[in-house]
């Protein structure tokens, strides 16, 4: 697949682009004419969860502006670390990319072994994508519609998480640490099982992302006690954040396209002006509101920084509170 | 109501209309092909399922299921070969009738049998599964404890082969659905450092391996058999007095293969082997059988189609395979998104009920197609298998490799084609060690999940009324066999007692 072709005119770059023909190579200086052929972008998550759908929705009117295919392809496991693995190791010429989760960053190395551990700043940072807010759900069943009525029950309760090493985990873990409850953490697999637990009374209460647990809130089956947002939602407006309930717990599950470390400035810039455009689009801002998702469309500097912070807030407050993620 | 009838706008929708035909045809020519059985042709295919919506997927699917049980039925009457396992017992009167020149008769009785036979169970399948819904919720962590317990333990009791060998087996899957990060504590287990095993060995893999490439492997042991030449078909309408006679096999056929379809581990091949004891047991002259009875015919194939529908009531209402070809359809539905369990009918009630209604039409067109479509059925038995094992291998290899475009699930399908061909040398059934892998990370995560819940204490299982009931019933399962062995023993006793007495009376009565 890696044979060169002779340089064409434009026109024959382009029916040639899915043959995979390697033009301009790495070394000369002919980034100018950045992209040339059709671009690789990663998934980690299984075809049709979140970051799938994000990366979709993303791809489609970024490609319009590349003049080139982004090709997505799904390589899931280990919460995204098995395609990071792959990208490290991918040449750094702008034709792969992938989009990130942010637990993968600052989350999961909190829960698996430090050679496990995937470090963000070892790939070059695109653009910030955006970002979901986590809520916690009561089955209406319990009575509690606040923290402190969780705190005031003065039982030991039971919360369904996502997973281990998913914000879902952090952020209960976190919260009823601080508030003091006796809480048993029951891991579920994603957000649609937990949500189940709860509804069918299996468990107290789950902390899950708002899309998810949006038409159940709607419903009456589920109590929403509080998001995990710097601010209140404004699809929620009468849900206080937990900050406002008195407790530090500012988690968000984040992502962005990320591209191999040593990528070029002019590819990655070039890139970058592609999903600006990309996220003006009338029909990727639609599917955000849909989604319930907030724009966090930053540069690759700011975002390393948020990640960085969230990875050390985090590691603070979980030794501050004693907790252990991988379990007791 | 409105549900199932937006069901059956779901089927008549034209592309699905195709695919369940395509399953049906691809299903009636597997079951003419000896070897290769559904389980395995469904792993193989499952890869070019993912482009298609996951009700369009499953009608095919399940087309091909039940489409086999029909298709295995020609060989066993024309050729005295089985195309299916469902179907060995079609052979002892099927052949036997079709040597006194009335294949047709024996042709027609099955199809007609399979028909009514599949018909019964989607009925019943409408009715049941929307009841069983209505728990949904309240199947939790310890239900699907006990769920899952039982299923593994019968499929391991009552599947065909050794008892041992398929306890074995099972314990081999169970093993093999360790391997990944623990969901609770993030540890490695098994995984030798590869993060392509982080999240667990993948089903698809395994399924491919040990059904798709490990069968064909084994059947290229006896590519040397002769295929026999069949005889001509005439006049495949039974007469009136062959339906006369095989009416009420075909019900008790029906009902027997229906009940049996549903207890995990039961399904096609134990139904039709007990369907057709019953007809003999119950039948006046029982040394009809084997010399061309028609029920011997009528009563197993209506048995293995019910059982072949009945067996996707614990899959769609539960979420519990309860059998290997379940297993696989389980896995289809799961690359699809869509978790089986409780709230399907609920949640995806275009999926339940589109895949319930194909049925009926399914059944309808291979009532059709059987009968006229028998000749050409049967030529192609005369492609070698040096020419379809190879291109048979190369689909599965390919297919593999689609599924997460991973190398690594390419060289897994290979290991698990070797365990494959060697279980089936060394007489295993795979069947028992795919479904226990299923089964096993759904046990385990249950398990785990129950007892964090009930802050360890084990007797929380008991006190719940479902869990509670489930595990009742599985106290039952282990007891019956011993207890049965127990009776059996204690009446061969009294046997020999009475026995000896007459002995002694006669020896007294003839001083």
């Amino acid at each position: 697949m890696n044979r060169k072709f002779p340089a064409l005119g434009l026109a024959a770059v382009l029916t040639l682009a899915g043959c995979g023909g390697n033009l301009g190579s790495d070394d000369s200086g002919s980034t100018a004419a950045y992209p040339e052929r059709a671009i690789t972008l990663l998934i980690g998550q299984d075809a049709g969860g979140s970051t799938d759908l994000i990366g979709r929705a993303l791809a489609d009117p970024a490609s319009t502006d590349l003049g080139q295919p982004l090709t997505v392809q799904n390589r899931p496991g280990a919460n995204g670390a098995v395609a990071a693995k792959e990208l490290a190791a991918a040449k750094p010429d702008g034709y792969t990319l992938m989009v990130f989760v942010g637990s993968l960053a600052y989350i999961t190395p909190l829960a698996v072994p430090a050679d496990q551990a995937v470090d963000i700043n070892g790939y070059e940072v695109v653009t910030g994508i955006s970002q979901d807010d986590f809520v916690l759900i009561a089955n209406p069943k319990t009575g509690f519609t606040t923290v402190k009525d969780i705190v005031d029950a003065k039982r030991p309760i039971t919360f369904a998480t996502t997973g281990v090493g998913t914000g879902s985990q952090l952020t209960q873990t976190l919260l009823f640490a601080q508030a003091g409850v006796n809480a048993t953490a029951v891991p579920f697999n994603g957000g649609a099982p937990a949500l189940t637990a709860v509804l069918g009374g299996q468990v107290d209460v789950a902390a899950v992302q708002l899309g998810e647990a949006k038409e159940q809130i709607e419903a009456g089956k589920a109590t929403p006690i509080v998001t995990f947002a710097t601010e209140r939602p404004s699809y929620m407006p009468d849900t206080p954040t937990a900050a406002e309930a008195g407790y530090t717990v500012p988690v968000q599950q984040s992502r962005a396209v990320v591209a191999p470390k040593g990528t070029p400035k002019e590819v990655v810039d070039r890139l970058r002006a592609s999903f600006q455009k990309a996220f003006a689009a009338q029909a990727y801002r639609d599917f955000n509101d849909q989604r319930l998702l907030t724009a966090n469309e930053v540069d690759g500097t700011a975002l390393l920084q948020q990640w960085n912070d969230a990875l050390k807030t985090y590691r603070d407050l979980v030794a501050q509170h004693e907790i252990d993620l991988a379990g007791k | 109501m409105s549900s199932v009838l937006s069901g059956f706008a779901v089927v008549i929708e034209p592309e699905n209309l195709l695919y369940c035909l395509i399953g049906v045809v691809i299903g009636m020519l597997i079951g003419v092909l000896p070897g290769l059985g559904p389980a395995a042709t469904i792993a193989i295919l499952l890869p070019l399922t993912f482009g298609l919506e996951p009700v369009t997927a499953v009608i095919m699917l399940a087309g091909i299921f039940y489409g086999a049980q029909y298709g295995g039925t020609i060989t066993s009457v024309l050729l005295r070969l089985p195309g299916e396992a469902s179907s060995v017992v079609t052979v002892f009167d099927g052949h036997a009738l079709a040597r006194q020149g009335r294949a047709g008769a024996a042709l027609g009785v099955a199809a007609i049998g399979s028909f009514v036979g599949g018909t019964l169970s989607i009925i019943v399948l409408s009715l049941v599964a929307p009841l069983v819904a209505g728990f949904a919720l309240d199947f939790g962590p310890p239900e699907y404890t006990a769920l899952a317990l039982l299923g593994i333990l019968l499929v391991a009791t009552i599947s065909g082969g050794g008892r041992i060998r398929a306890l074995t087996a099972a314990a081999v899957g169970l093993l093999l659905a360790t391997v990944g990060r623990d969901d609770f504590t993030s540890a490695e287990r098994f995984t030798l450092g590869n993060l392509s095993l982080a999240d667990g060995l993948d089903f698809v893999p395994i399924a491919m391996g040990l059904f798709g490439l490990g069968e064909i492997l084994y059947n290229l042991e006896d590519r040397h058999r002769a295929i026999k030449v069949p005889a001509h078909v005439a006049n495949v309408w039974p007469s009136r007095a062959d339906l006369r006679q095989s009416s009420g096999a075909i019900g008790r056929g029906s009902a027997l293969g229906f009940v049996l379809g549903i207890l995990p581990g039961g399904g096609a091949v134990l139904s039709s082997m007990a369907a057709y004891a019953l007809e003999k047991r119950r039948s006046k002259h029982p040394e009809r059988f084997g010399k061309g009875a028609i029920e011997g015919v009528a009563a197993p194939e209506s048995a293995n189609n019910a059982a072949a529908t009945s067996s996707y009531i614990p899959l769609l209402s539960l979420g519990v395979p309860a059998n290997a070809t379940m297993a696989v359809i389980f896995g289809a539905l799961l690359i699809q998104g869509v978790t089986p369990g409780p709230q399907l009918v609920t949640e995806h009630p275009e999926l339940f009920w589109g895949v319930v209604n194909s049925m009926y039409l399914g059944n309808v067109l291979l009532l059709i197609m059987s009968i006229p479509l028998v000749g050409l059925f049967v030529r192609i038995l005369r492609v070698r298998a040096t020419v379809l094992a190879p291109i048979t291998v190369l689909i599965t290899l390919v297919g593999a490799y689609t599924v997460n475009n991973s190398v690594f699930d390419i060289g897994l399908v290979i290991a698990f084609g070797v365990l494959g061909y060697l279980m089936k040398k060394f007489g295993f059934e795979p069947g028992p060690l795919v479904l226990a892998f299923v089964l096993g990370s759904l046990l385990e995560t249950s398990l785990r999940r129950s007892l964090l819940l009930f802050g360890g204490d084990p007797t929380g299982f008991l006190t719940r009324p479902i869990s509670g009931t489930l595990l009742l019933f599985l106290l039952l399962v282990v007891l019956a066999p011993a207890a049965q062995a127990l009776l059996h023993r204690r009446a061969n006793r009294q046997n020999q007692l009475d026995w000896a007495n007459r002995q002694d009376q006669d020896s007294r009565m003839s001083r």
